[in-house]
């Protein structure tokens, strides 16, 4: 009876104050669907990922693979006849040139396999055949099987003949059915082994071989390897790319929470309110015998069926928005990372058990102190003057708490210093901190300025200043949860904008030539006369050359530039030891120097030591320093070219450099590079400028996602505030009826209004600096370290933090409008009778 | 606008809905007069003053501050109308939280652009009329009901209005306060020549008027 009679008071309440209710469903609504819309997306891609990689490893234990160049057949054959390594599987992989019909020419991988054999490595589980029948690849040469998804998009059916281009020859090959590649993490071309061997032109030779072992047996290979070869796990050669993924993922994740941290801060904004507005029907209530249990009770109920309401609302809208986020996650992942496309899948339910739960219980939490704060209150201190004072005293205890706050964050830092959760919980925990402590700076802000605005705008400009440290119970909650708006979109900023200055001159640094030439290896004119022939030309400078390559190591694959120098050194950018320069640290036959990625991820400093798989066995080689690389984001490592050689048994090259003089004209000196190539020569030339500018087009792609999870957070706080200020403007409708009973005319009470709101986005603006200045350090120095492994300089840039301010006094602004408006044409008769 | 000349209320009309609060209600009153409202709750008090101070409108019938009728007035010029010659006083007080007592006072002459060496002047004045010098710097909310119903009638006299509109001046306050509250608005409103119209519940504040109006079914009725 008791409980139906409050439950029925409290939807009354909340049926004439639908804008309280409508601004906390959609508070709680907005932060439960950008986290969802996050996860989901987040999700998608990564279960995308792990069925990928599953695929392509499933029951493959280890892999062989060569040193350099390639396997011979006939260590295939010599494995095959130990009844160990019985289950193994060779396999041919080829950058190959598929010309589509009408349509465009697509770098692509052909993978040729031994049907048989595969079998019994992995099934054919790593080959998920969408239409056809795969038998007739080794009953009829020259044909293949399509990505379903690319045979789709092009129209392409089984019976067409495509045309395959491998160095300068080419293949005509039939599609005979299609492979699903959905679950796929590269999407290739299949053919059978032989007809992949005769396309690449790798006759008797193999790309890999496909082991399942168990231990015993794959010690004992790993003890007799073939001449030139190495085992490595299967799992080891996906790991850089999944814990990249997996930072990625914790860094949206993160920026879905801040969306519910910032809706949390409206749902408190909103409850606070619905408490102060019916406080005196509280203290009845409290006067004729609840207890401060069931108000409590009460009042949490409210909240929890909001947050219900709330929850649900923000699932669907989350699930709606993660179809955009998805795209743009793939996208990110597949520019950034895996340089192949990748395709979603269908998301797990748990996030929207989790979401729900997330949704009701950070509902639960903002409403939490509003409602105790109403359970404690003395039945007899209902005037505002005692409330206000209240959240006074009130946001001296949070300015005193902050410190404890930012000094945990401190301690986890240093006590976890390289996990990633920890330190986005420090940083969330130095968010809170720096919210802590914008009541107090509110405070002493608008006592600092008034005196200033009193002499300008005279006691209008005095009261607006007052009014914002009257009501600190609304205004600290609005201007922090604008400042942590604010200084998370400005944090961002900042990162991005070190990350872009950083890449830019990384690139400036590492692109020291004017042009370069990718080498086709099919010439039939010998490079190196070739590459005399350009040297003489008369606006060359110089050469640097360049051979890249792919070696598996005990600690998983890894990218091998081998270099020499050319006019301007190596163009690289060492970090460790700082007095070194690349030339002396290549100097030494073995030394090497390793990305920050790769340095961080195996946790390399200059003079430890590194084993990579040489001509001749396992060699230890020595980090003579550490080198900034955005390159690729995973694992790689330079030593000159000259030791390369010697250590590899490989003279080929991948690339030149070509620097020429300043003014040399770029389609001329490029005509005379071809000549010299030769006329069939189909390398590729591309000029410095193209290479910065498809950088930055991709950097820029990247932080799309980023961008969207900005503006959702701007929304999700623009909300924050507007509901505050709503509120502020409520809640003052009797001194605003006394004004303009005065002969305050509304646009002056307009005016006054949104001066204050105006003062309030000031606040957050100011206030958002620090803050963001130093979540913009923690994004630098250790977010994206501890993610990436990557540093960067750490710039502040004026345009981002001027930004950053505006935003703030804008998004007050135009929160404040319709507020202020209300606020002014507040009835009049207000002021006659008390409520 | 009402300074020196009288106020004539002509069959003024005003219903909430279904609800009729004046019917047809009349009334003269001359400058500098001191007329008491009353009648029972709900009778229309609060409304009749509403309508004479220009904050709210009459369904039909006019208003006339001198020649000026209400009805005929823009907002804007409404809000100077009262910005410039109405002082109000509520029972609640309603001083504005935010202003310390002079500022509080200083307030009406700041809207009407008054130097602010003249308002300072102007308000310490008054204050000390009032006997509220040691209180000109405090807050509203760390005087008690009496003293804070003195910043209000200070308030409401500092631009010198030729009337001013009360409802229940001492209904909030205690006996004794209440007549020393009421006694200073009565005498500070002959002082500045200000017509004085107090809506009142209290039998010994309407004795002390030049003349009772009785509100009964909606109509003004000329009380003994």
């Amino acid at each position: 009876m008791k409980s139906a009679l409050l439950a029925r008071s409290s939807i009354r309440f909340y049926r004439s104050h639908p804008w309280q209710l409508t601004l906390a469903i959609a508070g709680i609504a907005l932060g439960v669907a950008v986290f969802v819309g996050i996860e989901l997306a987040n999700d998608s891609a990564r279960r995308a990922f792990e069925a990928s990689s599953v695929a392509a490893s499933e029951q493959t234990t280890h892999r062989l693979l060569p040193t350099g160049g390639a396997l011979s057949e006939s260590d295939y054959r010599a494995l095959k006849r130990d009844r160990r390594y019985v289950a193994s599987a060779p396999v041919i992989e080829a950058p190959i040139t598929l010309n589509l019909p009408d349509g465009p020419r697509l770098e692509m991988t052909l993978e040729g396999i031994d049907f048989i054999e595969e079998a019994a490595v992995r099934g054919l589980g790593g080959l998920l055949i969408g239409g056809g029948d795969p038998i007739r690849l080794l009953t009829e040469p020259g044909t293949l099987l399509l990505p379903d998804t690319l045979a789709a998009r092009f129209g392409i059916a089984s019976g067409d003949t495509l045309t395959l281009r491998a160095g300068a020859n080419e293949f005509p090959v039939v599609v005979i059915g299609t492979i699903d590649d959905q679950r796929d993490l590269a999407p290739r071309l299949v053919t059978d082994i032989a007809t992949a061997q005769e396309i690449a032109g790798m006759r008797g030779l193999l790309s890999r071989i496909d082991l399942r072992l168990d231990d015993a047996s794959a010690e004992s290979l790993a003890a007799n390897l073939p001449v030139g070869s190495v085992l490595v796990p299967a799992a080891a050669e996906d790991q850089i790319l999944r814990e990249l993924t997996r930072a990625f993922n914790t860094n949206l994740t993160a920026l879905g929470l801040l969306a519910l941290v910032v809706g949390m801060f409206l749902i408190y904004s909103t409850i606070s309110f619905t408490i102060v507005q019916r406080w005196r029907a509280i203290a009845v209530l409290r006067a004729i015998g609840l207890d401060r249990r069931e108000l409590l009770t009460t009042l949490l109920g409210e909240a929890l069926a909001i947050g219900v309401v709330g929850t649900l609302l923000g699932l669907w809208l989350g699930r709606e928005l993660s179809e955009g986020l998805l795209e743009l996650v793939l996208r990110t992942l597949d520019d950034l990372y895996f340089r192949r496309a990748l395709g979603a899948s269908d998301a797990s339910n748990w996030i929207y058990a989790l979401s729900a739960a997330l949704g009701i219980g950070a509902t639960l939490v903002s409403a939490l102190i509003p409602a105790l704060m109403a359970s404690r209150r003395e039945i007899t201190s209902a005037t505002r003057s005692r409330v206000e004072r209240g959240a006074q005293v009130l946001a001296h205890r949070f300015a005193w708490a902050a410190l404890p706050t930012a000094g945990c964050a401190v301690v986890i830092l240093l006590l976890a210093d390289r996990g990633l959760w920890q330190a986005f919980v420090a940083l969330f925990l130095v968010l809170v901190a720096g919210a802590m402590l914008i009541p107090l700076a509110t405070h002493a802000l608008m006592r600092l300025i008034e005196r200033p605005i009193a002499a300008l705008a005279g006691l209008p400009g005095r009261m607006a200043v007052r009014g914002v440290i009257d009501s600190l119970s609304r205004t600290g909650v609005a201007t922090a949860a604008l400042t942590v708006a604010v200084a998370t979109v400005m944090s961002i900023g900042l990162m991005i904008a070190s990350f872009r200055v950083s890449l830019i001159e990384w690139i400036d640094t590492t692109i020291t030539a004017d042009l370069y030439v990718d080498i086709d290896p099919d010439s039939d004119r010998d490079i190196e006369t070739a590459l005399a022939e350009i040297d003489a030309l008369p606006d060359v400078v110089g050469i640097s050359r360049m051979r890249m390559t792919r070696i598996e190591t005990p600690s998983g694959g890894l990218d091998l530039r081998a270099a020499a120098a050319g006019p301007e050194g190596y163009g690289v950018d060492v970090t460790a030891p700082e007095s070194v320069s690349a030339e002396q640290a290549l100097a030494n036959d073995r030394g090497v120097l390793v990305s920050e990625p790769l340095a961080y991820r195996l946790n390399l400093n200059p003079g430890d030591g590194i084993d990579l798989p040489t001509a001749t066995g396992l060699e230890r080689f020595e980090v003579a320093g550490i080198y900034r690389d955005y390159n690729t984001a995973g694992a790689q490592l330079i030593m000159s070219l000259d030791s390369f050689r010697r250590w590899f048994d490989d003279d080929g090259l991948s690339s030149v450099g070509i620097h020429v003089s300043p003014g040399t004209d770029e389609s001329t000196i490029t005509a005379a590079i071809r000549q010299s190539l030769g006329t069939n020569n189909r390398a590729r030339i591309r000029s410095t400028s193209f290479i910065r500018d498809i950088s930055l087009v991709i950097f820029d792609r990247t932080f799309q996602v980023t961008e969207v999870m900005r503006l959702l957070a701007a929304i999700v706080a623009f909300l924050g505030i507007f509901s505050a200020l709503m509120a502020l403007q409520l809640e003052r409708e009797r001194d605003f009826a006394v004004l303009r009973s005065l002969g305050m005319s509304v646009r002056q009470l307009f005016g006054q209004n949104l001066a204050q709101t105006g003062l309030l986005g000031l606040t957050a603006g100011l206030a958002a600096i620090p803050l963001g200045t130093a979540l913009a350090w923690l994004l630098v120095h250790v977010i994206n370290l501890r993610s990436f492994g990557w540093s960067m300089d750490f710039i502040v840039s004026a345009d981002a933090v001027l930004a950053g301010v505006a935003m703030a006094i804008a998004a007050a602004l135009l929160a404040g409008i319709y507020p202020a408006l209300v606020g002014a044409r507040a009835d009049m008769g207000l002021a006659w009778h008390d409520d | 606008m009402t300074d020196g000349q009288g106020i004539e209320l002509d069959s003024v009309s005003k219903s909430y809905g279904t609800q009729v609060v004046l019917n047809s209600a009349s009334a003269s009153i001359a400058p500098g007069e001191f007329i008491a409202v009353i009648g029972r709750s709900g009778s229309g008090k609060s409304t009749l003053l509403k309508l004479i101070g220009g904050l709210s409108s009459a369904d039909s019938g006019s208003i006339r501050h001198g020649p000026h009728d209400l009805a005929q007035m823009s907002e804007s010029e409404l809000t100077l109308f009262r910005r410039r010659s109405l002082g109000f006083v509520f029972q609640f007080f309603n001083l504005v939280p935010t202003l310390s007592v002079s500022e509080n006072v200083q307030l009406p002459l700041a809207l009407n652009r008054m130097a602010k060496p003249d308002a300072l002047r102007r308000s310490a004045d008054l204050l000390d009329r009032l006997g509220l010098s040691a209180c000109a710097d405090r807050l509203p909310d760390q005087l008690s009901g009496g003293e804070q119903q003195r910043v209000a009638i200070a308030r409401a006299l500092a631009h010198e209005p030729g009337l001013v509109i009360t409802d229940e001046p001492t209904g909030n306050l205690d006996i004794d306060t209440a007549d020393e509250v009421l006694s200073l608005l009565i005498e500070s409103c002959r002082e500045h020549r200000a017509t004085l119209i107090m809506a009142t519940h209290s039998r010994d504040a309407a004795e002390r008027a030049d003349r009772v109006l009785r509100i009964v079914n909606g109509r003004l009725e000329a009380s003994e």
